[in-house]
């Protein structure tokens, strides 16, 4: 657990709304450098909308604080520029784009390019094989693979992740997992969404639990994952 | 034998007719190509029916002849052509932006109000342009014959027209596929909201879109000025009528598709005009397109954007 | 009272195209239509001594049948399509007129009588189509429109048909276009090929969006004011009214691009009326 203390994102009192339905409510939450937190909470709860809200999408209102910018005014393309990547739902690639293209579109905001496409390929080594294959031919865990690697791309500082487990069979999920456990341990901030609440619990720092846009919980990770109550809704059926 | 021989070369004036009219119409299906490419860059990447392209194109062929008259300075005419199509063509990017930004509206609302803005060009150019009268262009723009052989005349604006257009289709799709603004552009056509979550800016992207639509369309302003010759306030409206056609019937944002209904549509058009009379030609031309739209309502090649 | 009787023919024209927008087709068709049955009006009259109400009838019924016959093709095709069906008829119409001598080409056709008492038999007949597409409006087709506009997908899962509403409406328009040529024709006797083409189809299209294409309400007002007051101003300012148009149907897109007069406000209207 790397915990030296500086609030690296803080978000306070925020608030989504899509039309007349409210999708967050009140949310405050920190994150420090290195940390690897986790958002659990069934379908719905809100946690795909708060990733987005850190990029400034759906119009947050509140305040979300990055290394002390105020991301609630920035647009999206200029958040990702200052250190922040998001590794969507549904390993969001862009089907009609090679491999390669697709790494190379993430490369737009790289700065000081020491994370080159060389080096995601001896991260991902099938990537590699497949560079010249289109994106969309790709099986899920690989385009999940794409999007990590695209993701890393920016030089990201903090890396959200969205729900990386969804669709992907379950040695593909543990393979994902690790990486986001290696990653960590390199130095990346990581906070990530998802439905499978025991395996994240087992490998963050630290973890909130969300319901219908509130946060109802947080704590340390081994702390809910003991917690009665998490284990009756999250833990019971999950894998 | 005598009749035979009078046949065989009688058919061959025919077909010595007909292929004058073919290499006609590339040149003038190489222009449609040129603007349906336009077109579809705006509906693709900016997410735009631009129905007034081609008058922001004819504009700037009043611009060229505008230039000439004034100064007869060729590489200032190019140039001021080329500024002024950018000009319009950047200046369009905000209402556009607007118009799509708020509720309620979708692709369509593009479409009305790029009618709208037809509307106004068309009557600026009929009420204050040349008080309203036809521009022609002076026999020197326009260049004479290069190469004659019986009927068949290749005019020098003609092999500007297919050169210039092979190179601009050429460079286009080398843009669209070894750049990384190429790579922005296919991304943002693909899928506009994950493309932001990447972090590519939309905004400026976009308007790098406008800003490549208004070269191409000055490009094609000085090419259209060589080949035709003259211009008028309605000249534009036919052609935004047949670039419109063209994009439909090769299916909406098909670039590939649009190189050949474009190409197909120049050689349909001259070949009409050869054989045809008066401006029935032009019609035959929007039949053909219509029994091709009505069996085949969402184009030819299929469609890239809904 | 030329200007009533202009403002009430226009009325009727942007009705037939605001029908058929209620499934977004731009049913441009409507106004190679009105040119169709505006020359037949005038050769009947001029050439063969046809009186007003069967003319009328037969207009309505040959706009009818021309849109019908069209509509099985373009009945659920996109917008774009159906613009561009329209257009290029509004093109060969126009360059078979030009060509056509019989039906006086560029130079005109002349001599139709104008009615004794237009704007009655206007008026009335606005009245008639009037309370028609009311009818329509409100009842489950008019709602099943608007739930195609919406979403047509969800049209479809409700059981909804987009082809069918899509070639009733056209059908309609096509009477009702039908109906507006014969109107323009007896109304201001003379005809000429270049009136039906991108100039009316820019005025209505003017007059719809800027009215409002939610409601039927909204064209009238519009239709009054755009087309009504530049025939009281003086021609200089009248010459540029297309270029007005253009401005305001841009402006109208990028402030309020439903339209001045909308449902929602038609319901707020009626309801601080009953007083709820």
């Amino acid at each position: 657990m790397n915990n030296n203390g500086t609030t690296f994102l803080k978000m306070n009192n925020v608030n989504v709304f899509y039309d007349s339905i409210q999708a967050l409510k009140n949310i405050s939450l920190e994150v420090a450098k290195s940390e690897f937190v986790v958002l659990i909470g069934a379908n719905g709860a809100g946690k795909s909308t708060l990733l987005k809200s850190i990029l400034n999408i759906q119009a947050p209102k509140g305040s979300i604080k990055f290394k002390g910018k105020e991301l609630t005014k920035l647009h999206t393309d200029k958040i990702v520029a200052n250190g922040i990547s998001i590794i969507p739902e549904g390993h969001l690639i862009f089907n009609s784009m090679s491999v390669l293209e697709n790494l190379q579109l993430g490369t737009y905001h790289g700065k000081k390019k020491e994370q080159s496409i060389e080096n995601i390929f001896g991260y991902f080594p099938i990537l590699r094989e497949r560079k010249e294959q289109t994106a969309g031919t790709l099986s899920g865990g690989e385009q999940q693979m794409l999007s990590i690697g695209r993701g890393l791309l920016s030089d990201p500082e903090l890396i959200l992740v969205d729900e990386p487990s969804l669709g992907l069979a379950p040695k593909i999920v543990n393979d994902i997992f690790d990486i986001l456990v290696k990653l960590n341990n390199v130095g990346y901030t990581i906070l990530l969404s998802e439905q499978n609440a025991k395996k994240s619990l087992e490998i963050a720092d630290r973890a909130y639990v969300l319901e219908t846009g509130n946060i109802v919980m947080e704590g340390q990770a081994d702390d809910l994952l003991n917690d009665e109550e998490i284990k009756d809704a999250y833990l019971g059926g999950s894998i | 034998m005598h009749i035979l021989e009078e046949a065989f070369r009688a058919r061959g004036k025919l077909m010595e007719f007909f292929i004058a009219q073919v290499l006609n119409g590339l040149s003038l299906g190489s222009i449609y190509v040129l603007l349906v490419t336009g077109f579809n860059l705006m509906l693709l990447v900016a997410k735009i029916i631009q129905f007034a392209y081609p008058q922001f194109v004819v504009i700037s062929m009043y611009a060229t002849w505008a230039v000439l008259r004034a100064t007869n300075n060729v590489i200032l005419a190019i140039l001021v052509t080329i500024v002024v199509s950018i000009f319009l063509n950047l200046l369009s990017e905000p209402i556009f932006r607007r118009i799509t930004s708020i509720k309620g509206t979708d692709i369509n609302a593009t479409f009305v109000a790029s009618i709208g803005l037809s509307m106004v060009l068309v009557e600026i150019m009929s009420h204050s342009l040349n008080q309203g009268f036809p521009i022609s262009f002076s026999d020197n723009w326009v260049g004479g014959s290069v190469f004659r052989y019986g009927i068949i005349n290749i005019s020098r604006s003609s092999i500007f027209a297919w050169v210039g257009g092979i190179i601009v289709v050429v460079a286009f799709f080398y843009l669209l596929y070894r750049t990384m603004v190429g790579r922005l552009f296919r991304a943002i056509a693909e899928n506009r909201h994950v493309a932001k979550l990447f972090g590519i800016p939309i905004f400026k992207t976009s308007m790098m879109s406008y800003l490549i639509a208004g070269l191409l369309g000055g490009f094609i302003a000085l090419l259209l000025s060589m080949l035709i010759g003259t211009a008028s306030p309605w000249l534009g409206e036919s052609v935004a009528l047949k670039v419109l056609a063209v994009s439909i019937v090769a299916g909406l944002g098909n670039l590939k598709g649009g190189l050949f209904v474009g190409l197909a549509l120049g050689v349909v058009e001259s070949v009409a005009i050869g054989y045809v009379a008066g401006s029935w030609s032009n019609v035959i031309a929007f039949v053909i397109m219509l029994i091709v739209i009505l069996a085949k309502p969402k184009g030819l090649f299929g469609a890239a954007v809904e | 009272m030329y200007f009533l009787g202009f403002s009430m023919t226009y009325i009727l024209m942007a009705w037939s195209i605001y029908l058929p927008y209620r499934v977004k087709h731009l049913h441009f068709l409507a106004v190679a239509t009105m040119a169709v049955t505006s020359y037949m009006g005038g050769i009947l009259s001029v050439n063969f001594g046809w009186s007003f109400l069967p003319t009328l009838l037969l207009s309505i019924v040959i706009g009818a049948l021309i849109s019908y016959l069209i509509s099985h093709t373009i009945g659920n095709a996109p917008t774009f399509t159906v613009v561009i069906v329209g257009i290029t008829f509004v093109f060969i119409i126009k360059t078979a007129i030009e060509n056509t001598d019989y039906l006086g080409g560029t130079i005109g056709l002349f001599g139709i009588p104008v009615l004794d008492h237009p704007l009655i038999i206007l008026f009335a007949f606005l009245l008639v189509i009037g309370y028609f597409l009311y009818r329509i409006d409100h009842s489950r087709i008019g709602r099943a429109a608007s739930v195609i506009f919406t979403d047509e997908n969800l049209a479809k899962s409700m059981g909804i048909k987009p082809k069918q509403i899509g070639m009733l409406f056209q059908t309609i328009s096509g009477g009702i276009a039908g109906s507006a040529g014969v109107f323009y024709a007896f109304f201001v006797g003379s005809l000429f090929p270049d009136f039906f083409t991108f100039h009316l189809i820019g005025t209505l299209m003017t007059i719809l969006f800027i009215g409002g294409y939610t409601t039927m309400w909204g064209v009238i007002p519009a239709a009054l004011i755009l087309r009504g007051v530049p025939m009281i101003l003086p021609s200089s300012i009248a010459s540029w009214r297309l270029l007005i148009y253009g401005v305001l149907l841009v402006a109208i897109i990028a402030t309020k691009p439903k339209g001045l007069i909308t449902k929602k406000m038609l319901w707020e209207l009626l309801k601080k009326r009953s007083g709820s």
